[in-house]
């Protein structure tokens, strides 16, 4: 067997190209999926039963099914349900931000949870409304406190975004699973794809770490 | 909206559904094997054996599934010049995968069991190992049930990344089915069905019977 590794540096374009539209996907999924998340954590402690039930389905929903089956679904079923015609890409990010919206919520509402009552108790009795004691009071420290789980998230997500190659979005294991069938080089290009995941994951996997120890929980 | 021609196949769906099962059910028993071998190596067996383990943990870690269950298919035989089947690939990759947060999950429960109980184990007369085996890893176990419970539902979910590289599992078996009935919209919805009634009752049962067997864990 001759190993040729000049395979991977002949088609760099193509891998550089992989791997931006990976970070892109991860950036703009985070960048959408926390602000849903948020809106999705107040929806579920709302005061009014419907609207809590729907945003708990719709939480569980996303979090019980494999996101594949959610790209799957928001690819082949969703264009004919709205008689729409999304891009690729943004069917991708549809699945993504629903997926990673539901798990944001999930952890902005336990970091709201964790909060003691006492602190919107007194915000209450300072004369703030609920909505201002949420704002300046509650999420200030919630947030920081769920940092590390979004972190987790961060990572996961990073990894799943190659999931979406299924549906032919451009991202770094398409891009390899491309230049794999065009030159029959498997060893070496899934061997390199395997690689620059880790070059480009490691680093987040140890930053994760560091965000774990430096913004732990002490109460 | 029509369910007939799909619920005409059920017993190609139930055979899917098997495949589901059985993939899952073998990476979670040979993930937990390299788990706590990767984590007892890790608690107890000096620097260079958790440094060496920690490179095996970060990398899974920042490796995608898609990626590892890829190579494993298509490149790892060419390495090595054996073949493998579709399943055996699945079971590896995943397995080696989950292994990665088993351990880290298992470790976190040995290190939780307070200092004393070692030093009480060993002052009675117990060797390292002994104390581990009947002391610490019992009262661990108990306390690790919940982060269990959601890597079991992550194991189902991530046994549908094994159709890319074409396990006839429930995923796989769905794109076949949608590709003969042109029936995408049933497939999907009812695939997604599927999973929710695999995963919402896994991970509620597990937080059910943590609550009834917490106390064992508490020391």
């Amino acid at each position: 067997m001759t190993l040729d590794w000049g395979v991977l540096w002949d088609h760099r374009d193509q891998f550089l190209h992989g791997v931006l539209v990976t970070i892109e996907l991860t950036v703009i999924t985070m960048a959408l999926a926390m602000p849903f998340g948020l809106v999705l954590a107040f929806m579920r402690l709302s005061r009014l039963r419907v609207i809590r039930g729907l945003t708990t389905a719709f939480v569980e929903l996303f979090r019980s099914t494999p996101l594949l089956l959610q790209v799957y679904w928001a690819f082949y079923v969703l264009p004919s349900l709205l008689d729409v015609q999304f891009s690729a890409l943004t069917t991708a990010l549809i699945g993504l931000v629903c997926n990673v919206g539901s798990f944001n919520s999930e952890t902005f509402r336990a970091g709201i949870l964790s909060i003691r009552v006492g602190q919107t108790n007194a915000a209450l009795a300072l004369g703030m409304g609920r909505w201002d004691a949420m704002r300046h009071i509650i999420l200030p420290q919630a947030l920081r406190r769920v940092l590390p789980a979004l972190a987790t998230t961060w990572i996961s997500l990073f990894k799943d975004t190659s999931l979406v190659s299924t549906i032919a979005v451009g991202d770094l294991s398409y891009e390899a699973l491309q230049v794999r069938s065009e030159t029959y080089r498997i060893l070496e290009v899934l061997t390199g794809m395997a690689a620059i995941y880790w070059l480009l994951g490691y680093p987040q996997a140890k930053l994760v770490d560091l965000i774990h120890r430096r913004w732990r929980t002490v109460e | 909206m029509d369910f007939a021609p799909i619920l005409l196949r059920w017993r190609f769906l139930a055979d899917a559904l098997w495949m589901t099962l059985l993939i899952t059910g073998l990476s979670m028993l040979f993930g937990s094997l390299i788990g706590v071998v990767v984590a007892i190596g890790r608690t107890y067996g000096g620097r260079v054996l958790n440094a060496t383990l920690s490179l095996y943990v970060d990398t899974m870690r920042a490796v995608p599934l898609l990626a590892i269950l890829v190579w494993t298919y298509f490149a790892f035989p060419i390495a090595v010049g054996w073949t493998l089947s579709p399943v055996v690939a699945a079971v590896i990759g995943l397995s080696v995968h989950l292994g990665a947060y088993m351990a880290e999950t298992i470790r976190a429960g040995l290190t939780s069991v307070r200092q004393g109980q070692m030093r009480a184990a060993l002052a009675l007369g117990m060797s390292r190992a002994a104390a581990v085996r009947t002391i610490i890893l019992p009262q661990a176990l108990i306390r690790m049930l919940p982060p269990i419970g959601s890597l079991l539902v992550f194991a189902i979910k991530d046994s549908a990344i094994a159709s890319v590289i074409a396990v006839p599992e429930l995923i796989r078996q769905s794109q076949v089915l949608a590709g003969v009935t042109y029936r995408s919209f049933e497939v999907y919805t009812l695939t997604m069905g599927i999973y929710f009634l695999l995963c919402y009752p896994v991970a509620r049962g597990v937080d059910a019977l943590y609550r009834r067997v917490a106390y064992l864990g508490a020391s």
